[in-house]
């Protein structure tokens, strides 16, 4: 068995509409690189890796499902144990961005309550091609409490920033429990209210 | 005479029948079929069940076929005719809302087919037998000008109702990101936009099941190995014979692929099952590591088996199981053979692997000889089978699969997410 070499796991899953990138989202993370020539994910797919946080080192596992309806039965049933969720739809197309509403009933319905939620705007080096406007994806974040960015796995904006984002917000609500239930408690209590940043990018 | 030529010969026999003994053509195909004068096409077109047994009946079952799909293409492509053409048209909103409807299949298809083996170049290649009447329509008839129309411009054709042929040009000048999978010329047209055709006709005339994720995965590789037929009398037809050979092959395999069915006996889910099943009566070791590690078999054995492991290895090697896969008659008992063997083969790595790193194997299954994953299936079909007390179609007296498998290009498909840092 291999040895422990981190200090925390936590299991992330990557959701969306076929084809908004998740994949290259995910490959662009793990290992730095784009290629357009990914075939399309059947099931569910699966990568590690290794970042370093507030001095821990956190092992992230993360999922990357299939898009398609098909695989939904399949796909769901990776939710209940996810820690953070990232919602992902393609900026430069319109039912991507209408079906989020879609995906975070499905998250309500099969994940933790208490998951972590991030909503990506992806490819949004394609500004040429954009019909979802920026502000109208932090309008659906802010709407929801949800985390917000737009990323390019192409030109690498933001993604390793989506990904320590989610993580850091983790380890914020597993290290309050760990020292203080209170603690723990209150920001349970206080998570809704919090605005979530929605930071600028993609200029 | 060499091992390949005596090979060659037994399967000219077999096939110089008048009528073809099918049971026997398995026998010979469940060992591989010899990749030579394209007699894997013709082979899977009988196991496929698309030839029939009695040769003297072939010449008009191909012309009819063939001559029905040249009519799916024309009704549903190239003409749909219906309303919407129709200048007097009443009901403008219906027809164009089917229209739209399909085009939602067709991004699918669209974005599918562009994914589709890209370690190899086959498909951005030019068919030697494009389809005139959308080759040569400028642009109009291709069906993926269709969804590239849908995605920018959805609203404005059915705002104003605008023609085909004037957005086309409209698309044409904005779109400066096609990258490799540019239309060619008019005129001319690419593999993947044959392998598009046929999943768009599929979706049409089937609409029980539409179109689902992973199809692509099966019919490119009968379509690859119909189009590179040496002889050019049957690569003319490629696709249309890997049309009605697609069909009744997703005949057999439709139920892993629509959801409702996930939990009923022919479903993925029953299927996954019993490769559990399977693997914990040969390898009791390994099931019971897994299941300490939770490492549910949909992780990695719900791919494996809808797509009959077409992700999993090279193209070579996919056809090479592909033969004994489509000779197998229980069709598809003898997958869950394969499967379990691929996992026996690595049970080294699964059993000093831990949970992440098994995941990682599974879904990415290294490179190895596939004659030794088919003898090891064979061993343990074998067992299986004398256990059930079911009927063997196999020869019990042939000791295993002889080699006439080519090795070489053993590298998964799957190449580009291969790697994993940790
Ligand atoms: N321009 C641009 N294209 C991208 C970007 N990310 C992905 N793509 C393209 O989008 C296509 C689909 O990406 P995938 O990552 O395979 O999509 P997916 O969400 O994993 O799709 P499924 O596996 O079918 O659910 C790829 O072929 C890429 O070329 C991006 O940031 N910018
Ligand atoms: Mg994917």
């Amino acid at each position: 068995m291999a040895k422990k070499t981190y200090d925390l796991l936590f299991k992330l899953l990557l959701i969306g509409d076929s084809g908004v990138g998740k994949t290259c989202i995910l490959f662009r993370f793990s290992d730095n690189h784009f290629t357009t020539t990914f075939i399309s994910t059947i099931g569910i797919d699966f990568k590690i890796k290794t970042v370093e946080l507030r001095g821990k080192k956190i092992k992230l596992q993360i999922w990357d499902t299939a898009g398609q309806e098909r695989f939904h039965t399949i796909t769901t049933s990776y939710y209940r144990g996810a820690m953070g969720i990232m919602l992902v739809y393609d900026i430069t197309n319109e039912k991507t961005f209408d079906d989020i509403v879609k995906w975070l009933r499905n998250i309500d319905e099969h994940a933790n309550e208490d998951v972590e939620k991030m909503i990506l705007g992806n490819k949004c080096d394609m500004e040429e091609k954009r019909v979802v406007s920026k502000e109208r994806g932090e309008a659906i974040a802010r709407e929801h409490s949800i985390r917000f960015m737009e990323t390019s796995a192409k030109a690498n904006i933001n993604i390793d920033r989506a990904f320590s984002e989610l993580a850091e917000a983790i380890l914020d609500k597993t290290s309050g429990r760990e020292a203080d239930a209170d603690h723990a408690r209150i920001a349970v209590e206080r998570r809704p209210s919090r605005a979530p940043p929605t930071r600028a990018c993609c200029t | 005479m060499s091992l390949q030529k005596a090979r060659i010969q037994v399967f000219d026999e077999a096939l110089g029948k008048d009528v073809i003994d099918l049971e026997y053509l398995r026998e010979l195909a469940f060992q591989g079929i010899p990749d030579a004068n394209g007699l894997r096409p013709l082979v899977w077109r009988i196991l496929l069940l698309y030839l029939p047994l009695e040769k003297n009946l072939w010449k008009s079952t191909l012309q009819q076929k063939r001559q029905h799909y040249r009519n799916y293409i024309e009704e549903i492509i190239v003409s749909p005719g219906g309303p919407s053409d129709h200048p007097l048209n009443v009901s403008p909103d219906s027809s164009w809302s089917a229209y739209f409807k399909d085009n939602e299949v067709l991004l699918q298809i669209d974005k599918d087919v562009r994914r589709l083996c890209p370690d190899i170049s086959f498909f951005q290649l030019a068919t030697e037998f494009p389809c005139p009447e959308i080759a040569y329509s400028n642009g109009v008839k291709r069906l993926h000008r269709r969804v590239q129309q849908s995605v920018l411009r959805f609203s404005t054709l059915e705002r104003r109702g605008l023609g085909v042929a004037k957005l086309s040009n409209e698309i044409r000048r904005k779109d400066t990101h096609a990258g490799d999978y540019a239309p060619l010329r008019e005129g001319r047209e690419a593999h993947w936009e044959v392998v598009e055709r046929m999943l768009f006709l599929y979706a049409k005339l089937n609409p029980g099941q539409g179109y689902v994720q992973g199809m692509n995965e099966i019919i490119g590789p009968i379509y690859h190995t119909f189009a590179c037929d040496p002889n050019i009398e049957y690569r003319r037809y490629a696709e249309a014979d890997c049309f009605f050979c697609f069909t009744n092959l997703m005949a057999e395999i439709r139920d892993f692929y629509i959801r409702t069915l996930d939990e009923s006996s022919s479903g993925i889910n029953n299927v996954m099952v019993k490769l559990s099943e399977c693997l914990k009566k040969n390898d009791p070791m390994i099931w019971n590591l897994l299941e300490v590690q939770e490492l549910r078999p949909q992780y990695y054995s719900f791919r494996w088996l809808t797509l009959l492991l077409s992700q999993e290895f090279s193209l070579p090697d996919l056809e090479r199981i592909w033969d004994t896969l489509f000779a197998d008659a229980k069709r598809f008992d003898f997958l869950i053979c394969i499967c379990c063997a691929m996992m026996y083969l690595i049970r080294h790595e699964i059993l000093h692997g831990d949970f992440a790193s098994n995941v990682k194997l599974l879904q990415n299954f290294p490179p190895m000889d596939v004659s030794l994953i088919l003898n090891k299936a064979l061993d343990i079909s074998k067992k299986q089978n004398r256990v059930n007390f079911t009927v063997c179609t196999l020869d019990p007296t042939r000791p295993c699969l002889v080699g006439c498998t080519r090795t070489g290009a053993t590298h998964s498909r799957r190449v580009a997410g291969n790697s994993a840092t940790s």
